[in-house]
């Protein structure tokens, strides 16, 4: 942890990081990340008009202490509230934050994965992993044609939604994120979000009423019956809507490209399976899926170094905090499951902490990407077709053209 | 206030003394006690506040509740029948007063 430099004291460069440029971040954030955790891990960026803290210590001590850095944040951070049609509990401090997300807990706990969700993603791993040899070997791309099918199918089983089809997941997913992160307030964007936030509201409207009288394993039922009003059930039903299809996705995605550009590391872990987890926790860390999230200041105070005044706008980039040498020491851009055991911020850190963390391991980590190795064992990135990487807030890869042997698709 | 001592596995010692209320996670985090992590604030979700209790203090606390029970099966290092607990369930409160705790290798 000591072998890379100190960041440089705040007086002398000033935290403020002029030449931050979004559109540079939205192709690869990584450089620029790499500069602000230099020069100030703490800095004002007038490009995104807030603060970004990159450094692990400062957005972990942000995730510890709620009552300075609130989650309920306003200005270009109530996008959210927007979007979603009310206030989730993302957007809430404790104690009443703490309220909903105990309703939750339940219906995620590794107890319950191993007796009722496993089966239930295995199943559908093995029904796109059918469609994906369909597809086959010279046309499949594995992000349309198998990780967001799979995450998406496994989130309707998780809420429970009877009669939505993977697609309609996947596009009202989509959608309100496209809201979430609207900040330009583009029309169209306002648009499609709200008639995916409509079409879901009707959805729940039949349900809730439904799940109360005949309870089931869902999260939707276990919102439904915790209590709180339907306004709070309907917005926390968006939320995970929001938040539980583009990061399995993207782990499933950045895994197999991972595996794929290392045939030593692919051999041993197929030879291996205890591996898997340590495969997924080095993937979540170097290629984030969530890579900034917003807090705000409730009083004027001070992190790492750097005078922040209350109502301060934060930009928490876990991301970055993923490859700070202070914490992980040695070279963290470089990708190694065996470095040493260190926390990482990908799922962030405290009460907030994902709730759907241990599913995501599940389903992307123990299931989707070993399902897919075992059915291909040949498969790989194609190099003769482009992958592209999106997105600096979430993070991931839109295109990954994958390839297999011809004997493999006979079989 | 009660005192609490955690030991490293390298022998070292941290004692503090917390406020009635404060739960073994939150008193090692506020005190810089390395070998607690509290990734999840304390809702027994992910078992980094791992602690072996010493001692018949274990005697003391209040039975291990399900779900903490359940994330007991989840720590990284092997669970210890008898003293294994999360810390974030453990209270601090003056019947406890003297509670010394070892902490595991691992977290993660």
């Amino acid at each position: 942890m000591s072998d890379a430099p100190a960041a440089a004291p705040a007086k002398q460069i000033g935290p403020i990081a002029d030449w931050v440029n979004p559109a540079e971040m939205a192709i690869d954030p990584y450089p620029s990340y790499e500069r602000l955790l230099v020069q100030s891990p703490v800095a004002w960026v007038p490009a995104l008009n807030r603060y970004l803290v990159t450094g692990y210590a400062e957005c972990h001590a942000i995730e510890c202490d709620q009552e300075t850095f609130t989650a309920d944040v306003g200005g270009a951070g109530a996008t959210m509230k927007r979007a979603l049609g009310g206030h989730p509990m993302l957007r809430k401090d404790d104690p009443e934050h703490a309220i909903e997300r105990a309703s939750i807990n339940p219906t995620m706990r590794p107890r319950m994965i191993a007796s009722h969700w496993s089966e239930v993603f295995t199943r559908n791993a093995a029904e796109y992993l059918d469609e994906l040899a369909d597809r086959g070997p010279a046309t499949a791309e594995l992000n349309r044609d198998y990780a967001s099918p799979v995450a998406s199918q496994n989130l309707i089983d998780l809420l429970g939604l009877p009669d939505v089809s993977m697609e309609t997941m996947r596009r009202w997913s989509h959608s309100m994120i496209a809201g979430i992160g609207n900040v330009h307030d583009d029309a169209e964007i306002w648009a499609e979000s709200e008639r995916s936030r409509k079409e879901i509201d009707e959805l729940l409207v039949d349900l809730l009423p439904h799940l109360r009288s005949s309870p089931d394993e869902s999260m939707t039922s276990a919102l439904a019956n915790s209590g709180m009003p339907d306004e709070s059930v309907t917005a926390n039903v968006k939320l995970t809507i929001t938040g539980g299809v583009n990061e399995p996705q993207h782990m499933i995605t950045s895994m197999v490209w991972a595996l794929s550009a290392r045939e030593d590391l692919l051999s041993r872990v197929r030879a291996d399976t205890s591996l898997w987890p340590a495969v997924f926790d080095e993937t979540a860390r170097w290629q984030s899926p969530i890579g900034m999230y917003p807090r705000q200041t409730t009083c004027a105070t001070v992190l790492g170094g750097v005078e922040l005044p209350a109502g301060a706008s934060i930009g928490v980039c876990v991301a970055a905090a993923n490859r700070d040498a202070r914490h992980f020491g040695g070279d963290p851009s470089v990708f190694d499951i065996d470095r040493e055991r260190l926390p990482h911020l990908a799922f962030g850190s405290g009460v907030h902490l994902c709730a759907g963390q241990r599913v995501a391991r599940a389903s992307t980590g123990q299931i989707a990407v070993p399902m897919l190795f075992d059915r291909f064992p040949s498969l790989r990135v194609d190099p003769e077709r482009e992958t592209r990487w999106a997105g600096w807030v979430f993070r991931g890869i839109t295109d990954l053209p994958v390839t297999w042997s011809e004997q493999e698709q006979q079989a | 206030m009660t005192s609490i001592v955690f030991h490293n596995p390298d022998g070292a010692s941290t004692t503090l003394d917390v406020a009635d209320g404060t739960t073994v996670m939150r008193a090692a985090l506020g005190g810089s006690v390395t070998g607690i992590i509290g990734e999840c604030g304390g809702q027994a979700m992910c078992a980094t506040c791992h602690v072996l209790v010493r001692g018949d203090h274990v005697d003391r606390l209040p039975p291990v509740g399900e779900d903490e029970d359940e994330m007991l099966d989840c720590t990284a290092e092997l669970r210890d029948p008898h003293r294994s607990r999360l810390g974030c369930q453990i209270v601090l409160s003056t019947e406890l007063d003297g509670i010394e705790v070892d902490l595991p290798a691992r977290q993660i």
